[in-house]
């Protein structure tokens, strides 16, 4: 069933999720847990240009699963960069960054397991993979995949040209929330993200504030096995940024489109609030998931800029 | 008769010789009192086996209906809970998209350059006929009310109606961001830049304008967007809604109870 409503105040709506009791140590076993990346690096000269390198980069994660990255460098010989983490949302498959190259970071746009180029082994498809083992916290699909981008972060900081004092992470939607969890679970590598329309914030609340994939999947699930209503959010607890975000101390960027149907303001707000760290919120009225793209972007920019001081190769 | 004439006539014969042998599954999880949703296989040329995504609404109908083409990517997702609620739908995933990705799977980047040296070779080809397909069953669904059927989606939606030219109205988002992966091409392969010219023409959504017998908004042409894509998609909507004689209905506003 369906209601319209026309009430909403997600500036000031109360979200709150529950942080499991072994919370920390759950995460601290997952990353102990995470094999030596041994990354490899090919380079491509048919996505490469005159300003930027760009490189297939394969390394492994979380239960032995190679994952693979885009890996875009500005050619500038001796010099040392910043770096940035940029992650995919839900549907999209990684870009080539060469335009964060240009303007000065090597960066890593991953494609963590499940995506086109990282699929051989593990491939819950789309839809399946937000409810891919969800009654299982241990098992739930997305655990590896949050691994695949912190192994990310722990791969472009051991880069000889990357100076692993000044590393980013960048990203909309699942690329928002996975930069809260990054920061989070590496405090000592992500120095600023910036984060748009945050998802995986909220799970089990958003499923009650829209229709919209993918949190529609759970309630498509919820309709095949009602009985797991319970093991449900039990599980996502585990994987909700709400309890990343008080672990967080760098500075961040959030941005919000106040008619995101996609993921609920009311979680973003919610996500917002519950963030440690120096932090910005601009959000974007009469916007959706695209949370004020066509001026944003300038301001991310900046931000991370201003905290990663990049110097441009065009 | 010229040299495009041909290449779709071609396409054409080529789909009729092939049956679509359609196979509907009923998907509870994806159903609900409103609407019953199926997972369809269809056979598009080659043969290549594609998939789509149908909602019928409950009741007698018939019913306003839409083709969703598919979208520039490897995932195209169910149609939206609030058109399953006021349309018939159904959504194409073309050759080499997740669900229609076996034998061939679609690299991204790559697919908008893939063959694209010889409009015979060239990827698209059979990626319309996939469209074509997908038109041709919903079209003949009886559930469909024949007066009120349009088709939404990039370019791929024009290159529908124009071969199809059976909707009521088409809906544009405008072309594909496929422009990128073009340049590199170019850069890689000067060389073939009059044949990949030459083949893109096939596709021109403006060679095809003329056979386009449904309304048409065409985002950038008819429609301006302001970017602030919640208002952007309310008039979008609202457009189709007034085209196949329903109500507009926001997303953001359609909640679960």
């Amino acid at each position: 069933m369906t209601a319209t409503n026309t009430a909403r105040d997600p500036a000031n709506a109360m979200i709150t999720v529950p942080t499991p009791p072994d919370f920390t140590e759950f995460w601290a076993r997952t990353l102990d847990s995470l094999p030596d990346p041994i990354p490899t690096l090919a380079h491509l000269p048919s996505l490469s240009t005159d300003t930027v390198a760009v490189f297939d980069l394969r390394y492994t994660s979380y239960q032995d699963v190679e994952v693979a990255a885009w890996y875009a460098v500005p050619r500038a010989e001796g010099r040392v960069f910043p770096g940035l983490v940029t992650i995919p949302g839900y549907i999209s498959e990684p870009d080539v960054p060469r335009r964060w190259a240009e303007l000065g970071y090597a960066t890593i746009s991953v494609a963590p397991r499940g995506k086109l180029r990282s699929n051989a082994v593990v491939n819950p498809g789309y839809p399946g993979l937000l409810t891919h083992h969800i009654v299982d916290h241990h098992t739930y699909g997305y655990r590896g995949f949050y691994a695949d981008v912190i192994r990310a972060l722990d791969v472009l900081a051991a880069r000889p040209e990357v100076d692993a004092q000044r590393i980013g992470v960048q990203g909309s939607s699942q690329g928002g929330g996975l930069g809260i969890i990054s920061a989070a679970l590496r405090p000592d590598l992500v120095r600023c993200f910036a984060a748009g329309a945050p998802y995986l914030c909220g799970i089990w609340e958003a499923t009650k504030l829209t229709h919209s994939y993918p949190y529609e999947e759970i309630t498509e699930y919820l309709r095949a096995h009602p009985g797991h209503a319970e093991a449900i959010q039990r599980s996502v607890a585990y994987y909700d940024g709400m309890n990343f975000a008080p672990l967080v101390r760098c500075p961040s960027y959030v941005y919000l489109g106040l008619a995101d149907d996609v993921c609920p303001p009311e979680t973003g707000f919610a996500v917002f609030r519950a963030l440690g760290g120096d932090k910005v919120l601009d959000t974007y009225e009469g916007c959706a998931h695209h949370a004020g793209l066509h001026w944003v972007r300038a301001k991310f920019e900046a931000f991370l800029a201003r905290h990663l001081n990049p110097e441009a190769v065009a | 008769m010229t040299e495009f004439d041909a290449y779709w006539q071609a396409v054409d014969a080529e789909l009729a010789e092939v049956p679509a042998s359609p196979v509907l599954t009923p998907v509870p999880a994806r159903s609900t009192v409103d609407f019953t949703a199926y997972d369809v296989r269809l056979t598009s040329i080659g043969p290549y086996r594609i998939f789509g995504y149908l909602s019928v609404p409950t009741g007698g109908g018939p019913f306003p209906a839409v083709l969703e083409t598919p979208r520039y990517g490897s995932v195209n997702q169910p149609p939206h809970y609030r058109d399953r609620l006021r349309y018939l739908t159904f959504t194409v995933m073309h050759r080499g998209q997740r669900l229609a990705d076996e034998p061939f799977q679609a690299a991204y980047p790559g697919l908008a350059t893939l063959g694209i040296e010889d409009p015979l070779s060239f990827v698209y080809r059979g990626i319309v006929a996939d469209c074509l397909r997908g038109a041709e069953f919903l079209l003949n669904r009886p559930e469909a009310d024949p007066a009120r059927v349009a088709v939404t989606g990039d370019d791929l939606a024009l290159l529908t109606a124009a071969r199809r030219p059976r909707f009521t109205a088409v809906r544009s988002s405008g072309p594909p961001e496929v422009e990128p992966e073009i340049a590199d091409h170019l850069r890689l392969h000067p060389d073939q830049a009059e044949r990949i010219r030459h083949t893109r023409s096939f596709f021109d959504p403006d060679r095809h304008a003329g056979s386009i017998t449904a309304n048409v908004l065409r985002v950038g042409r008819d429609h301006q967007l302001t970017h602030r894509d919640a208002v952007d998609d309310a008039a979008l909507d609202s457009w189709l809604a007034g085209q196949l004689g329903v109500a507009p209905m926001s997303k953001f506003d359609l909640v679960p109870r």
